[in-house]
């Protein structure tokens, strides 16, 4: 199959939608001229025109205010926030409105966007362009919140995403827009809400998010030489989250490691690691269950301290390794 | 007029209320607002005031009794005043005796300072359905709250102490995984019997399974599965055929191998002066046969249909093991052929059914069989018939035995056990009797074989 990187895989997505419904349109800082701070948007405005793909000023509750009343007018607006750093700024938009509408005017006005951003360290970008957010999102109800770590996920989830009726929090990761994978060129849909068993494997599972689950598999092949074989389960939405397909794994493996990039103390592997302790999967399980997850600090500048503030391969190596043998 | 104390509702919802202590005693004066008691509700520990000035009489609960809001727990008495007689005598015996409702004035020693006074125990009501939850002696915890009553930590201290007597506290002490217990749980193994491989001694999944009696942990072997093809599904079938076909009968007789060995004996110094092989016991065996045969038409024959035909040849065959099977190549016309012919036969057949190039006609047109196990060290056994004969001849070891002479003397003689199957279809056992003592007598004295 034809191969595509992640952020073509996005652009692909964006483009055939757009072909597809006219209601969907693009805003967000330097998405247009520029083709995007990480190059996803290239070539739209070209194809599109300025009025479908909107450069906006340094205005991120503005973009978050328009995208919510665009589709509160049956537009299908995609935002587009630079660094999910940013998004502090139009937290208020989106967790006190966008999330509320819905439910407030008992269904009858609907907030159908997507808002995309970039999160995660590893580029050199220091503390206020490197985080991972996607916790706080996880806690509004009202808002999906999407996580893709493969081109072909990120394509089907992002044409799912613009045709689902709430308004979603699409999280990207800066490293992955490189990464290339097998993307059919048809349109097509994942729906939110399903997990994927990324790898098969009888010893542990590993749930992983973004990042973490390309990481998590290069893991899982190192560990397969010392006959540790790893199952890798890539939740790909946080909201809604797909729980059966966890829990099945876990009651197959019995010891499950949690691994996500943002930091540990009130990450999202807390919320599994109960979602899994509360389930059937409890009296499957022979091990703590462990979470490995970024270090409660600001990420720091410096390329070395950046590279250990967040789990890397080797670091999952290690823990699946100490699980697997019944060392935790 | 004799007031009554009651215990007070403090609260909303509040049911019952607990006696901490009493500040004033039996027969003591009080006056109106003073503090009497204190007592402890769910939320709060508060004292309770004298509702009158007078003497405090018909105390009729002590420290650590639970008292329904509203109910009677004492009286204040103006001097001279008698208790109301509702009050019951029973109520009156939780105080010491010294503490007579009637009593006058007179000092009497506190309650407290006389020894304990009440039979129940001075406990908080979180401590006291603590207690109750774990099966917990209240009179066995030591309270150090305020007043000395036992409060939660004081429960809580006797339920995490490591010397905790009750069996289930002692089970929650174990230490395993969820998967353990579950796996203990349903296979029914004592966890406190378990010794545990994690970290810190934790019993984890495998320490159960391997705690549990080997046939049921270890899955049954798995066979090798050889299919049964080829020479395998030939020896099934064929056998299989012949036993359920032929009617077995079978006889055993013992073979004096004295006259035998000397006649192999002389045979083999023939053999050695003329350069040919080696007589083997077989050869002479299967030349002794093929005699008996000739004398004996019926065992060299076969069923067909509704006819018994009495075979022009003999041709005898012999039972050679393989590696992985059995075949039967025959001496043709062995009763014509000398038995250095037949030992010189016999060992090429041996050898091309090892090498596996045996021709068709080697193994085909048999009339007679003889298996000998005899090198094997087996001394006797019974064949099945290799159909479409009607006769077998299993041949034993020759061993050392004692025997009666003709003499009645015992002497010990080389002794070979011999069993002969046949199908009693078309061999009675006279008949078969015949054949083998003649053949008895052949072996046991090989020159009858020129009769």
């Amino acid at each position: 199959m034809r191969e595509l990187s992640y952020a073509e895989a996005i652009r692909e997505a964006l483009r055939q939608e757009m072909q597809r419904d006219e209601r969907v349109f693009i805003i967000g800082e330097d998405v247009g001229v520029y083709g995007g701070a990480f190059g996803v948007t290239l070539g739209l405005v070209e194809e599109f025109g300025e009025e479908r793909v909107i450069d906006t000023p340094i205005s991120e509750l503005g973009i978050a205010g328009a995208i919510t009343g665009a589709a509160l007018t049956g537009m299908r607006p995609v935002g587009e926030i630079m660094f999910m750093d940013f998004i502090t700024l139009a937290s208020e938009q989106l967790v006190n409105q966008a999330a509320k509408i819905r439910f407030m005017f008992g269904g009858k006005a609907k907030v159908p966007f997507v808002l995309r951003t970039p999160a995660g360290s590893g580029t050199g970008a220091a503390a206020q362009h490197s985080q991972s957010l996607e916790n706080w999102f996880v806690h509004i109800p009202g808002l999906k919140v999407v996580m893709p770590s493969t081109p072909y996920d990120v394509k089907g989830l992002l044409l799912a995403s613009i045709r689902d009726d709430n308004p979603i929090i699409f999280i990207e990761h800066k490293l992955l827009y490189k990464v290339k994978g097998a993307v059919p060129e048809e349109p097509y849909t994942i729906p939110l809400g399903t997990a994927e068993v990324k790898r098969e494997g009888r010893d542990l599972t590993i749930v992983a998010t973004s990042i973490m689950v390309k990481r998590s598999l290069e893991a899982a092949e190192q560990l397969a030489h010392e006959d540790i074989e790893v199952e890798v389960v890539d939740p790909r939405t946080l909201k809604p989250l797909d729980e059966e397909t966890i829990i099945r794994s876990v009651m197959k493996t019995g010891r499950v490691l949690i691994v996500h990039e943002a930091c540990k103390t009130g990450g999202y592997g807390g919320e599994l690691a109960a979602i899994i302790a509360g389930s059937e999967a409890f009296d499957y399980l022979d091990a703590p269950i462990v979470r490995l997850a970024g270090r409660d600090i600001p990420i720091p500048y410096n390329r070395d301290l950046e590279y250990h503030a967040v789990p890397q391969v080797e670091n999952i190596v290690e823990a699946a390794r100490q699980l697997a043998r019944g060392e935790v | 007029m004799a007031v009554p104390v009651i215990m007070p509702k403090l609260e909303m919802v509040q049911e019952t209320a607990t006696v901490i202590e009493w500040l004033k005693q039996e027969g003591e004066h009080v006056e109106k607002g003073e503090p009497l008691l204190v007592i402890e509700t769910s939320k709060v520990t508060i004292e309770v005031e004298s509702p009158a000035s007078g003497i405090l009489a018909g105390v009729r609960v002590g420290p650590g009794q639970v008292v329904p809001v509203t109910e009677v727990i004492a009286y204040v008495l103006q001097p001279g005043e008698e208790l109301p007689e509702e009050v019951p005598p029973e109520a009156t015996a939780i105080l010491p005796p010294s503490a007579a409702p009637a009593a006058p004035p007179a000092p009497t020693p506190p309650a407290v300072s006389s020894g304990p006074p009440a039979p129940s125990v001075a406990a908080t009501p979180v401590a006291r359905r603590m207690a109750e939850a774990h099966g917990l002696d209240l009179s066995t915890i030591v309270g150090t709250g305020p007043r000395g009553e036992i409060t939660r930590a004081d429960v809580e201290a006797v339920l995490s102490a490591p010397s905790q007597p009750t069996a289930a506290s002692r089970s929650e002490k174990v230490r395993a995984t969820p998967a353990a217990r579950r796996i203990a749980r349903e296979r029914k193994v004592d966890l406190s019997a378990v010794t545990g491989s994690g970290p810190r001694g934790r019993i984890q999944a495998a320490d159960v399974l391997g705690a549990i009696p080997t046939p049921e942990a270890a899955p049954a072997p798995v066979a090798t599965v050889v299919p049964l093809t080829g020479m395998r599904r030939t020896i099934a079938e064929r056998m299989t055929t012949s036993y359920q076909t032929a009617p077995h009968i079978t006889f055993t007789v013992r073979v004096d191998m004295s006259g035998f060995q000397e006649a192999r004996k002389r045979l083999n110094a023939r053999a050695e002066a003329t350069g040919e092989a080696r007589i083997s016991a077989t050869a002479l065996i299967v030349k002794a046969v093929a005699w008996a045969l000739k004398h004996h038409p019926w065992l060299n024959s076969t069923l067909r249909d509704e006819e018994i035909h009495l075979l022009p040849e003999i041709n005898v065959g012999v039972a050679v093991a393989l590696k992985d099977g059995l075949i039967v190549p025959v001496v043709h016309q062995a009763d014509r052929k000398g038995v250095a012919k037949i030992a010189a036969e016999v060992r090429d057949l041996v050898v091309r059914a090892r090498e596996g190039r045996l021709t068709p006609a080697d193994i085909t047109g048999g009339t007679f069989t003889v298996s000998n196990l005899g090198p094997f060290g087996i001394e006797q056994f019974t064949a099945i018939i290799n159909p479409p004969q009607v006769a077998i001849l299993a041949v034993g070891a020759t061993q050392p035995e004692p025997v009666a002479d003709e003499g009645g003397q015992i002497v010990v003689r080389p002794m070979m056990r011999m069993t002969l199957s046949v199908d009693h279809r078309v061999v009675d056992g006279a008949t078969a009797a015949r054949f083998l003592t003649d053949l008895r007598d052949v072996l046991e004295a090989p020159a009858l074989l020129s009769w």
